[in-house]
């Protein structure tokens, strides 16, 4: 089972540069100056792999988010750390700051992070379920207050603001990869160093605390590397829901393993999630591409709620 | 390396001040509700109060291994957030530094055997009975082997042929330093003959041996003459 999957992804990956509207017949890739040489090299191929770098981030993000916050429901997106980010890029955008968006975004996620735990720290006991309801509640107002952006901006800025809140993989180039390559290895990597925190976190965080370990430091840095992570993907794609809700759940069902060793797997998986959420976004012979956030929602809405199902009933 | 508590108070314990020498052990009795579980979690650090303090050390203080050396605290109950963690996993967590040497894989295979629970090894944590996840627990606090260990109700969900295992276990001098056991079991309580701590509304009721404390007339005045000694045994009347 896990080996088919894992052929399956592979073949995806390294076919889903060769789909889209255009065809790209090898002969003519060979040609540097050919016009399917320049779409595969500064279109398709940095596409695939902003999916697929975004796709593992998020899928990461909602690991740790579980992790921490200790609710299968919590990800950077049902908590407002995304929404926080979307409302500080359309910010960003508004003040013609759009080069910065990455910083804006990654200040908006880090606030939402900081207002949760602010809030966390003052009920009597830590309590997971209303937690995740200040973060319901934090998505409206964000979402109110992106309203507001859009009544302010001037036309273009609204719609530029409504390209990007609708998700869109839309890339040229491989600078903002670098960036993300970047982004990914500083997640992976906080996240591998605290591995065995992380691992006593799956635990009981009192059973943690008695093992030595400072849970709120902890807690704090895995989720000031997610909001970091979160913050730049979202500023390049817009929100994009889902990934990190289903991606890790599908994996513990597949895996059965504990989380702490399942890192590389979600992280790839997720990568290769939103590959093929690209791909059905990009062929599915519309008149333009079905904007990502749209596929993926598709397909997590109805995961979402049959995991509600599944919690209640069990 | 004495455990101290100075004269702590919350909204549940009121004046709490005992002091509890190195390889000494307490039991600590008293109702329902009277803060025995808000007492350990002050002392282990869980409840971080300046009140505590071991060999003038404040535990919740510091990290670390040199806070995970001084004082364990062993729940009721089991409680783990992921699905899948074995037994042999969660146990391998009890070393400090998250490396898992040989001598620490035999070390659980002897804790494993000792407890009887060899055959659960590679079975998930949730899916442990309730006696099988407090075995568990014991487990992991003999290879924790903190200075002192609190044991919050150890023989709650425990069969009786379990419960002559940890009884075994609890008074086998050679175990862990200092155990601190909080449980409504009197007959163990009796038997194990350590000193007692006795809470009543929030404040210590009585701190001594455990012959002053297990005298019919005594025991008459602190239980409503529910509880009755019977030649070497504590019964309760039903």
């Amino acid at each position: 089972m896990k080996k088919i999957i894992l052929l399956f992804a592979l073949a995806l990956l390294t076919t889903a540069p060769f789909f889209g509207q255009i065809e790209l017949p090898i002969s003519e890739l060979l040609h540097m100056d050919s016009m399917e040489h320049k779409v595969f090299f500064d279109i398709r191929l940095p596409r695939v792999l902003l999916a697929f770098l975004v796709g593992g981030i998020l899928a990461l993000g909602g690991l740790i988010f579980q992790t921490v916050f200790r609710n299968p429901m919590s990800t950077p997106f049902t908590l407002g750390v995304a929404s926080g980010a979307t409302l500080f890029t359309a910010i960003a955008i508004l003040l013609g700051f759009s080069t910065l968006s990455p910083l804006f975004a990654f200040v908006g996620a880090m606030m939402t992070v900081l207002i949760l735990f602010g809030v966390a720290s003052r009920f009597e006991r830590y309590d997971s379920s209303s937690l995740l309801l200040v973060g319901i509640a934090l998505s409206f107002f964000y979402a109110a207050a992106l309203m507001v952006m859009f009544y302010i901006s001037s036309l273009q800025e609204s719609y530029e603001i409504m390209r990007f809140t609708m998700g869109s993989l839309d890339i040229v180039g491989f600078e903002n990869i670098i960036i993300l390559t970047l982004t990914s290895a500083f997640l992976l990597a906080v996240i591998f160093k605290y591995r065995y925190e992380l691992k006593l976190l799956l635990t009981s965080y009192e059973f943690a605390y008695l093992k030595g370990i400072n849970v709120k430091k902890t807690n704090y840095i895995l989720l000031f590397a997610v909001s970091v992570a979160v913050g730049v993907a979202v500023s390049f794609t817009g929100p994009i829901g889902f990934v990190g809700l289903i991606i890790p759940h599908i994996l513990k069902t597949i895996y059965k393993q504990s989380a702490d060793k399942l890192i590389l797997p979600i992280f790839f998986y997720g990568g290769v999630f939103l590959v093929l959420s690209d791909l059905i976004a990009r062929n599915l012979n519309t008149m333009s591409d079905i904007p990502i956030g749209v596929v993926t929602s598709f397909l997590g809405a109805p995961f979402f709620i049959y995991l509600l199902i599944k919690r209640k009933s069990s | 390396m004495p455990l101290k508590i100075d004269n702590y108070s919350n909204d549940i314990l009121k004046n709490i001040s005992f002091i509890l020498e190195s390889r000494e052990h307490l039991i600590i009795l008293g109702s329902n509700g009277v803060g025995k579980t808000t007492l350990a979690k002050v002392l282990c650090g869980i409840t971080p109060s300046t009140a505590v303090s071991i060999d003038t050390i404040i535990p919740s203080k510091i990290y670390g291994e040199k806070r995970a050396k001084l004082i364990n605290y062993i729940p009721p109950k089991l409680n783990i957030f992921d699905e899948f963690i074995t037994v042999h996993e969660f146990l391998e967590l009890g070393f400090m530094d998250g490396i898992v040497r040989v001598q620490h894989l035999t070390g659980i295979d002897d804790v494993l055997q000792k407890l009887h629970i060899t055959h659960l090894a590679e079975k998930a944590c949730k899916m442990l009975s309730s006696g099988e996840s407090q075995l568990l627990l014991i487990a992991s606090a003999l290879l924790h082997n903190a200075r002192y260990t609190i044991f919050d109700e150890p023989t709650a969900n425990l069969d009786p042929k379990k419960m002559q295992l940890l009884f075994g276990l609890l008074k086998d001098d050679h175990l862990l330093q200092s155990k601190l056991i909080i449980t409504h079991n009197l007959d163990l309580a009796y038997k194990l003959g350590y000193n007692i701590l006795f809470l009543e509304e929030g404040a210590i009721k009585f701190y001594g041996s455990s012959s002053d404390f297990f005298t019919q007339e005594h025991l008459d005045r602190l239980y409503d003459g529910s509880v009755e000694k019977h030649e070497n045994n504590i019964l309760v009347k039903l």
